[in-house]
């Protein structure tokens, strides 16, 4: 199964630039979160323990063939439908929203597991059609995606929900789908927006757009986040305030510092010089994985690569956006630094996909 | 197949770039706002995470003469809505005056008041709160509930002895036309607003300090950055004498829970320079009452006495002198060269002038019978008084009594002093545009009729008589220490010093002697003081006539009666004290004089370094209670 020449051909580079990032994201873990005034916390532990358990679903993901996981990509759609329905029955609550399955060492959150299972289903689908895909291929296509992006939705959990489109859309743009339809696709939006505003949009969804294009509005309430997240990302300047010096993040101006706004305390403590490491690291992780994508010995390997990629950069560029306070604020992690389990062992999985696929361009 | 391959590598270069462009732009952003924006946000976090609270600084003490502490500080707790950290006013306002158990809406119109303040300056709700609602407070900011509500300790303004509380005056928070006038109070500022308090208020106050401190999301202090001590007020050292301030309040006090007056006034200074040893104004009010921010109740109940104690009647009362009007007549005549010592009037009990009877008070035991200005003075004949003043006429009795500081400010470091009167031709022809009448000119050489005078200037009056012309400045003023050590304030000078044939002065101050320490039908006698030459003069003025007295039947007795003066120097050679006791409703000078007579019985007693005398009984005052006519 696993040939010894087949280490040689692990991407050292990528992997290298992914654990620098984990590392990155456990000391503002622990910045943010060990505050002595107030007892010890071990959230960066427990991040440690999450990076470990991904190492180990990377290792499995590397190690079989990715065509292994395609064939059975059916299963595994199916599989995670089924616990993503569980859990809108069964799963634990938190915050008003029904997301999670308690697990002993931290709750597992199926909805992050669902990218790779979409990105699996659709690379295997377009993978073994020829030629573009016609308007029925892309239906199926769309089908496949909205079908746990409905249920993701449904917990709600619309951020992670959000995140399926770009693997869908990634994949048939590989694929080869026309233009054309992708430009039809964005005129209708553009088209339905004022419609949507004068008839669709409640006032508190109104409310939330408009502040966002202007926070000082309502300095106290939907905008404070976001007014929050720009004071702390430009108060950090060149070189930041210093390791846990942070005003911001450290006297908790900022909600979530350890989790969505992770950006913004690095951003804060470690200044424009770290801002441009992290976005350096970043980059170079997704230029290498499209590299990996290009170099995939079928279809269906640049397509997997593609559709696993769509959705940490699509979660990528967004947070960070988010985290400088120029989007609206959306609960989207950022992967590989951001505090959390499941999207750190989902996203390690998914990235030893990646690998895979590059590591066995050479083999049949 | 091929051509498959050359399209997605097409496709995959085309996403390299968008990545690329997405991330170039991200770059952008950040260098915008974290390099050149930084200046801005930088202060935005300062503000969000670091909070200046002022420390409100001690107001200076005020001592007596001696050294005795007359107001002094204590420390209370404050509360107050720190606007920055609010999220919901309202809810805040709400919350806040449910724990307090406070009115709401008076919460509200105070917020409303500070509302176009800038919003780090906190609105203090409560100045002076009780420990209950200090721990009410402390235990929902454990619960994270009222993060924008800030508890502070102040120091507030303490008076420890009901004494001279219109002298003291009291502070309270400075108002917004205050504010305009002098740009170095802010709001919330905490000023004197009457009395000494007002008019010294510039070396009381003080400098407040300022503390910077760290305060998280939820408006916890998580450390001090830096202290700015405040700098305590200029202590004040006055020239009141606390044992004679008692004297004056003990007193006032026992006639007062006699019924004999609950009203009045006495200013006791030294005539050889103005230095005010005692002062007070009844009834007064608890300047403590304001120190901590006046409840509106108490504030109506002041306002809407009868009685108005919140008027300084030693300074803002205006009243007719009546005999103690008597000297100024005298001095008229003498000073003129119309009359002499030796001058005899006969007093048949009643004379005739410009076809009008006037009585003399002896009318009804037949009159004084022929009498001199000594005896005149001592027994306050009437006919005397009004024939004399028939001969000076009113524009030179104005002149000797303005000389003396009847009718003119006595220019007293007190805010908002009244001008008594003493009517000249050319006061009424400008007032009232009409010519004077020689025989108005009678009733004035009684101190009837138009002169009316401030006990103040009563006050003026004696100690210029008693140190031969001067008109001495009263003043409250002795010494200020800053912090370096006590410095003597240079006293004011004279109003105006006129010269007194001694003689002739000596004539009228015999008169006044016999009016306390001589024989016949003396009025002063109750305040004759053993070992002591006390001089003085009784007077009580009508506040009623006959005609109105009966119009007035549904009025209460008290309201009917009449005033009563005592004015004094002592001693008679080398006088050291001088003063005025004024007893509203106070049926006669006599009464007064019994008040004198404990204030004098004080000062002698520290000169000759005997006990001090101890409080008047009811037993000790005797009041005469008898309507008499004079």
């Amino acid at each position: 199964m696993f040939e010894r020449r087949l280490y040689h051909h692990i991407d050292w580079a990528l992997v290298a630039a992914m654990f620098a990032l984990c590392a990155i994201g456990v000391v503002m873990i622990y910045s943010t979160t060990s505050d002595p005034t107030r007892g010890t916390s071990h959230l960066w532990v427990t991040q440690l323990y999450a990076i470990g358990l991904g190492i180990l679903a990377m290792l499995v993901t590397m190690t079989l063939d990715y065509r292994t996981f395609t064939d059975k990509s059916h299963f595994i759609y199916i599989a995670i439908l089924v616990v993503l329905v569980y859990v809108l029955f069964f799963g634990m609550v938190q915050m008003g929203a029904r997301r999670w399955i308690p697990l002993k060492l931290f709750n597992l959150q199926p909805s992050e597991f669902a990218k790779i299972a979409v990105a699996l289903v659709l690379a295997k689908f377009y993978g073994e059609n020829r030629g573009a895909p016609q308007t029925s291929d892309l239906a199926i296509g769309a089908g496949l995606t909205l079908l746990p992006l409905a249920l993701i939705a449904k917990e709600p959990d619309l951020g992670t929900a959000v995140t399926l489109i770009p693997v869908f859309l990634a994949i048939a743009y590989l694929a080869g789908m026309r233009m054309r339809i992708l430009g039809i696709v964005f005129l209708a939006i553009v088209l339905a927006a004022p419609v949507a505003w004068t008839f669709v949009l409640k006032p508190y969804q109104k409310s939330r757009i408009s502040t966002f294009l202007d926070p000082s509005q309502d300095a106290k309430g939907a905008g404070y986040q976001q007014i929050q997240a720009r004071i702390t990302v430009g108060s950090g300047g060149l070189s930041g305030k210093g390791f846990r010096k942070g005003t911001q993040g450290q006297l908790r101006f900022l909600p979530v510092a350890h989790n969505d706004f992770i950006f913004s305390v690095l951003s804060e403590e470690q200044g424009f010089a770290g801002v441009l490491v992290a976005l350096g690291l970043y980059l170079f992780v997704i230029l290498r994985a499209l590299e990996a994508a290009r170099l995939a010995k079928d279809r269906l390997g640049s397509y997997l690569v593609l559709g696993v990629l769509a959705s940490f950069s699509f979660q990528v560029i967004y947070n960070i956006t988010m985290s400088a306070g120029l989007a609206p604020v959306k609960g989207l992690t950022l992967p590989l630094m951001s505090y959390g389990g499941s999207s750190m062992i989902a996203t390690l999985a998914g990235f030893g996909l990646v690998l895979n696929v590059r590591m066995r361009r050479f083999t049949n | 197949m091929v051509e498959d391959r050359r399209k997605a590598s097409i496709r995959l270069n085309a996403l390299q770039f968008v990545i690329a462009a997405l991330f170039s732009l991200l770059a952008v952003s950040f260098w915008t706002l974290q390099v050149v924006q930084h200046a801005k946000y930088e202060e935005m976090a300062e503000n969000n995470h670091q909070r200046t609270l002022a420390l409100r600084a001690p107001r200076g003490l005020v001592f007596d003469r001696e050294g005795r502490v007359l107001v002094e500080n204590r420390n209370s707790f404050s509360i107050s809505i720190d606007r920055e950290h609010t999220k919901d006013l309202s809810r805040t306002i709400r919350i806040l005056s449910q724990v307090l158990g406070v009115d709401e809406a008076g919460v509200r119109t105070i917020v409303e008041r500070h509302r176009r303040e800038p919003t780090y300056r906190p609105i203090a709700i409560i100045q002076d709160a009780s420990l209950a609602q200090v721990a009410a407070v402390a235990a929902r900011k454990l619960d994270f509930e009222l993060p924008d509500v800030v508890v502070q300790r102040v120091p507030t303004r303490r008076y420890p002895e009901t004494m001279a509380a219109h002298l003291f005056g009291y502070v309270g928070e400075v108002s917004e036309t205050q504010i305009a006038e002098n740009s170095e109070l802010k709001s919330g500022d905490i000023t004197g607003q009457f009395g000494l308090e007002k008019v010294y208020n510039s070396y009381l106050m003080g400098e407040d300090g300022a503390r910077r401190v760290v305060v998280n999301s939820v408006g916890r202090e998580i450390r001090t950055l830096e202290e700015e001590q405040p700098t305590e007020g200029k202590r004040l050292q006055l020239t009141i004498d606390y044992d004679i301030q008692k004297a004056i309040e003990d007193a006032f006090k026992v006639a007062a829970d006699d019924g004999l007056s609950n009203a009045g006034a006495a200013v006791v200074l030294d005539p050889r320079n103005g230095e005010v040893l005692g002062f007070t104004s009844r009834p007064a009010f608890d300047p403590n009452a304001f120190a901590g921010g006046i409840d509106r109740q108490t504030w109506a109940s002041l306002n809407t006495d009868d009685l108005r104690p919140l008027q300084d009647r030693a300074i803002q009362g205006r009243y007719s002198p009546g005999s103690t009007f008597k000297m100024a007549v005298a001095l008229a005549g003498l000073e003129e060269g119309i009359i002499t010592p030796d001058f005899r009037v006969s007093c048949p009990g009643h004379a005739n002038f410009y076809g009008r009877v006037f009585h003399c008070w002896t009318d009804r035991r037949g009159g004084h019978g022929s009498v001199d200005l000594r005896r005149a003075i001592a027994e306050s004949c009437d006919v005397y008084f009004y024939t004399v003043a028939n001969m000076v006429g009113i524009d030179k009795i104005n002149k000797w009594a303005t000389a003396l500081g009847l009718g003119v400010m006595s220019g007293i470091d007190l805010p908002n002093e009244v001008q008594g009167l003493v009517p000249s031709t050319q006061w009424k022809l400008e007032k009232q545009h009409e010519k004077w009448y020689a025989g108005e000119t009678i009733s004035v050489g009684i101190g009837q009729g138009q002169v009316s005078v401030t006990p103040v200037s009563m006050a003026v009056y004696m100690a210029t008589l008693a140190n031969g012309g001067t008109r001495v400045t009263p003043h409250l003023l002795k010494q200020i220490d800053d912090g370096t050590g006590w410095k003597a304030v240079p006293p004011p000078p004279p109003k105006q010093k006129i010269v007194i044939d001694p003689a002739k002065l000596e004539a009228i101050r015999d008169g006044m002697w016999q009016v306390v320490n001589g024989t016949g039908l003396i009025t002063g006698a109750t305040a004759k003081i053993a070992g002591h030459d006390v001089a003085g003069k009784t007077g009580s003025s009508q506040v009623i006539s006959a005609q109105g007295r009966a119009a007035a039947a549904n009025k209460t007795a008290r309201n009917l009666r009449d005033n009563g003066w005592f004015v004094f120097f002592a001693p008679k050679e080398d006088p050291r004290i001088a003063g005025v006791v004024f007893l509203e409703h106070g049926i006669h000078g006599g009464n007064a004089a019994r008040v004198t007579h404990h204030i004098l019985d004080t000062f002698f007693a520290k000169e000759d370094h005997r006990p001090l005398p101890p409080p008047p009984t009811t037993a000790d005052m005797h009041w005469d209670f008898k309507d008499a006519d004079r």
